[in-house]
């Protein structure tokens, strides 16, 4: 009569190890790993190495690959030097970690609102960057400050978007409507600077706001490296908490998980990935939309190692715009316009097919 | 001949039909209720009778002619649905709100006439919200609300009066308003009412025909005695049940079985306590829900929190969960104040289960269960053989391993339920708390929930306190209750010393009987003040104290 006698051992019962999960044991560390998604990585990884080789070929002065490779490992010659090490590899590098920084950034803003429909170009802090940076760059500002600047106009405008949502906690749906209202707000900023302004020093805040990775230097490359280096262990990390916080928020200070600090934390490292890609490439749209889903479809709901192949995928995808951007139009475009163009036909045609699932 | 019926009626959402050829009548002039569990296609029988779903073959027919051939408005003057959770703009007013109900009698050439609004002050006043005619339909209580709406079905004149579940969401006593009024506008009115309810025994006392369904086909169909029979009830369910005549009404009564191997008396009063609170003082920003509350949970017994809607049982909840901290006052687990506890150590402690939780739903089962641990891990230590033995042993007690893949969106209501309880059992928490676990889910998955529930208790010792809104549900699975009304605890104990007709009319303001069951012991309660008419002279009143009296001896017509 009794249908559930809870049983005292588990005996017989195939464990989740043997089945999806490998957990992985070291002393008191214990990781649970999904091998398919590993695998997954791997394949993306090797696919952005042999993509970045053949990209570093790909110019008006065409380097074999054998030369890239050479130069790259610090034993080429000096004429393939030049071109790669100080021409092409710091926009490479530079496109790479954008669009990492970019895909994790929409990764988390998408988790932590719990609609897949929401990035950082929504919620306003890719538009509040540029309001401030068409600003700076108009009224003739010293061009080296344009980064730091940008940098601050984004992370002010997360700040306030996130003040502006608190009513003793921050719900996800009033952070979205408060940020498509900031949004609103820097956009009219903006225009209203592109039209006050003479248009001769329009026009480079114009190319600005396009985004673009062109004319990246190594110190851009050092910068979005260190970034980088703190961002994503902490992404992935936050990806543990931010499962827990996506069963609701009662269960999840039930479970013991600090709420509202678990989530001005995903907020910071968020907005600090998308407020480190707009300074130094511009808004580039799109990217933190699109890959996140695309991860998503491959590899299995979010967690620390699928936030890992949407980095991968979202350096994929930056590059290889930018490289159709820069090469294989007619008029090389900057690559904002190229995921734009690309991404949001792609996305329509993701929301045609996945429409029983939003 | 009646005049609404089906003809080989099959229906359909893009995949296999929810009804498969149906022929049946609605009998002119009675009530009728559909029964059966979730997903057995009764809301989509009773749409398509109303022409909102087009039949994939065979029809609705009303008065001889198919209704989906029928122009809307032509249906809607001789047919009003009251559709299931139905909700209006903001800030209408309850007039504005039954004027609505004019809308077939009208067109945009014909403004509204003296006879509109003379069948508007009449269907006001038979639904009996005439005094409310200026409120706003969403500061209503639940039952006003309800009324105010079939106020506009009324509006509509028609002798036919579709509902669907016009008494879910409500307490005991909403509950009991809404019936009396169908009961009474078929008996004075002569509507011919058909309502899709989910409450087996609602079904009982209030109609006159009873179609039982299962998986799109009716099972049985008859007056209330001829349906509602162990058999019948296990057919469709899937659940056993005693069935019993209500001595007042002649109404049979469905007593779903429970464990009774487990469902032992036990006494509160000899437990050490398990969590208790102290002149505590509860409130939402200005708003004070309760002040001075003081109550004591004994270890290793079921505690169940009763009282009408918003008397501030969920609220109290959430106090002793942690999930709001007091005004004033302490909640103390064990002999630890709550308060000092850190927030892993207490969700090592006291588990939660919150109302009608919203998960991602590409979450599967076994994630969820998993996350349960989380207040024994750390994002460096992610998983233990301890985590693994406990997520198995409580996919395996709950009857969830072979959905442990399944995504929660693929899941049934009671399903989902259970994953949610399996989490909670993966917690091995001392104590549980429930909000709520049986509201959305139909009578064979509330009774699989609650004897769960009760299983976790016995074998485990677990100290469990549940919110529920179900008066015997509470009687019959609880060892302990908590009696709340505005916000102030009237009575705890034992159900059977708690439980008795002047409790349930001072707290929940409704008339009933309350009687022993011979099986348990428990009480039982039964609402009658809405048994009108034809019930009428059956009811004797029966004093609290004078149970015992014969005629209060329930007859068993079967147990399984």
């Amino acid at each position: 009569m009794s249908a559930y006698v809870l049983p005292d051992t588990a005996e017989g019962v195939t464990t989740a190890s043997t089945r999806r999960l490998k957990s992985v044991r070291l002393g008191p560390v214990s990781f649970r790993l999904n091998v398919r998604t590993l695998g997954l990585i791997g394949i993306a990884f090797a696919a952005l190495v042999l993509f970045s080789s053949w990209a570093l070929t790909l110019g008006s002065f065409p380097v074999p690959v054998s030369g890239v490779i050479n130069s790259v490992l610090g034993r080429g010659s000096d004429e393939y030097d030049f071109i790669v090490r100080t021409l092409r590899l710091p926009r490479l590098l530079a496109a790479l970690m954008v669009g990492a920084a970019l895909g994790m950034s929409g990764a988390i803003f998408q988790g932590l609102v719990r609609n897949p429909l929401v990035s950082p170009d929504i919620i306003g802090i890719n538009q509040g960057a540029t309001a401030v940076a068409v600003f700076w760059i108009v009224t003739g500002q010293p061009v080296g400050m344009l980064a730091p600047v940008a940098f601050a106009g984004a992370t002010v405008t997360a700040l306030l978007v996130y003040v502006l949502s608190w009513r003793g906690g921050v719900a996800p749906s009033r952070l979205v409507l408060v940020g498509i209202g900031i949004n609103a707000v820097a956009a009219a900023g903006t225009t209203y600077i592109l039209v006050k302004y003479p248009i001769e020093r329009v026009g480079s805040a114009v190319a600005w706001s396009a985004g673009s990775v062109y004319a990246s230097t190594w110190d851009d490359v050092a910068i979005l490296s260190i970034a980088l280096l703190i961002l994503t262990p902490l992404a992935a990390i936050l990806m543990w908490h931010l499962r827990i916080l996506q069963f609701g928020d009662d269960t999840a200070a039930s479970l013991g998980l600090p709420v509202e600090p678990t989530r001005l934390l995903l907020v910071l490292v968020g907005c600090g990935c998308s407020a480190i890609a707009v300074s130094l490439a511009g808004p580039i749209g799109f990217v933190a939309l699109m890959v996140p889903h695309i991860a998503r479809m491959l590899g299995g709901a979010m967690t620390g190692s699928v936030l890992i192949l949407t980095a991968i995928l979202g350096a994929l995808l930056l590059l290889a715009s930018d490289v159709v951007g820069q090469h294989f139009l007619p008029v090389s475009m900057p690559v904002g316009v190229v995921t734009a163009v690309v991404g949001a036909p792609y996305f329509l045609f993701l929301l045609y097919r996945a429409n029983a699932r939003l | 001949m009646t005049r609404l019926e089906t003809r080989d009626l099959t229906l359909a959402y893009d995949g296999p039909p929810v009804v498969d050829g149906l022929t049946l009548d609605l009998p002119d002039g009675q009530v009728t209720s559909i029964i059966g569990p979730n997903g057995c296609g009764k809301s989509t029988l009773l749409r398509a009778l109303a022409r909102l779903n087009r039949p994939t073959s065979g029809a609705a027919v009303l008065d001889g002619e198919a209704v989906h051939r029928q122009p809307t408005k032509e249906v809607a003057r001789r047919l009003g649905l009251l559709p299931q959770g139905a909700q209006a703009p903001d800030a209408i007013t309850v007039e504005d709100l039954v004027r609505r109900g004019r809308f077939p009698h009208q067109s945009f050439f014909t403004p509204p006439t003296d006879a509109d609004q003379i069948a508007v002050n009449r269907a006001l006043e038979l639904a009996g919200v005439e005094h409310l005619r200026n409120r706003a339909v969403d500061e209503l209580s639940g039952g006003q609300r309800q009324r105010a709406w079939i106020a506009m079905s009324l509006a509509q004149e028609t002798s036919l009066l579709l509902l669907d579940e016009p008494t879910t969401y409500l307490d005991i006593a909403h509950q009991e308003e809404v019936l009396e009024l169908i009961r009474y506008l078929n008996e004075h009115e002569g509507k011919t009412i058909a309502m899709v309810l989910h409450d087996v025994n609602e079904a009982a006392r209030y109609s006159d025909h009873v179609i039982a369904m299962r998986n799109g086909a009716v099972v049985a169909l008859g007056t209330p005695a001829e349906v509602i029979n162990p058999d019948t009830v296990q057919a469709v369910f899937g659940v056993s049940t005693e069935v019993i005549t209500d001595p007042h009404t002649g109404a049979p009564v469905c007593l779903p079985c429970g464990d009774e191997s487990t469902a032992a008396c036990r006494m509160a009063d000899d437990c050490p306590i398990a969590l208790a609170a102290h002149d505590l003082t509860l409130a939402y920003d200005k708003r004070i829900v309760s002040a001075g509350l003081d109550v004591n949970l004994p270890e290793g017994v079921i505690t169940a929190i009763i009282g009408p809607n918003a008397c501030g049982k969920s609220t109290l909840l959430r106090a002793l969960s942690r999930l709001l901290s007091p005004r004033a006052g302490q909640v103390l687990l064990g002999e630890d104040c709550v308060r000092d506890l850190g927030r892993r150590g207490f969700a090592q402690r006291v588990g939660l289960l919150p109302q009608a939780p919203a998960p991602p739903m590409d979450v599967t089962v076994e994630e969820l269960v998993a996350s349960g641990r989380a207040p024994y891990q750390r994002w460096w230590r992610q998983w233990s053989d301890e985590d693994e033995t406990t997520v198995e042993a409580a996919l395996k007690a709950t009857g969830m391993v072979e959905f442990r893949d399944r995504t929660i969106d693929a899941l049934s209501g009671g399903q989902r339920q259970r994953a949610w309880l399996a989490m909670a059992l993966a917690r091995r928490t001392p104590v549980m708390l429930l909000d709520e676990p049986t509201t959305y889910l139909d009578i064979a998955h509330q009774v699989d929930v609650l004897d769960l529930v009760r299983a976790l208790n016995t074998r485990e010792h677990t100290t469990v306190v549940m919110v529920l809104h179900d008066l015997s549900q509470a009687c019959r699975y609880a060892d302990n209750l908590v009696v709340m009304k505005d916000g102030e605890i009237v009575a705890t104990g034992h159900p059977s010393e708690v439980v008795t007709a002047d409790l349930v009319r001072s707290v929940f303001g409704v008339e009933a009987s309350v009687v022993t069951e011979p099986v348990t012991g428990r009480p039982l309660v039964f609402p009658r003040n809405a048994v009108n008419g034809r019930y009428r002279n059956a009811i004797i009143e029966v004093a609290p104290d004078e149970e015992a009296a014969p005629v209060a001896e329930p007859v068993l017509s079967g147990a399984n």
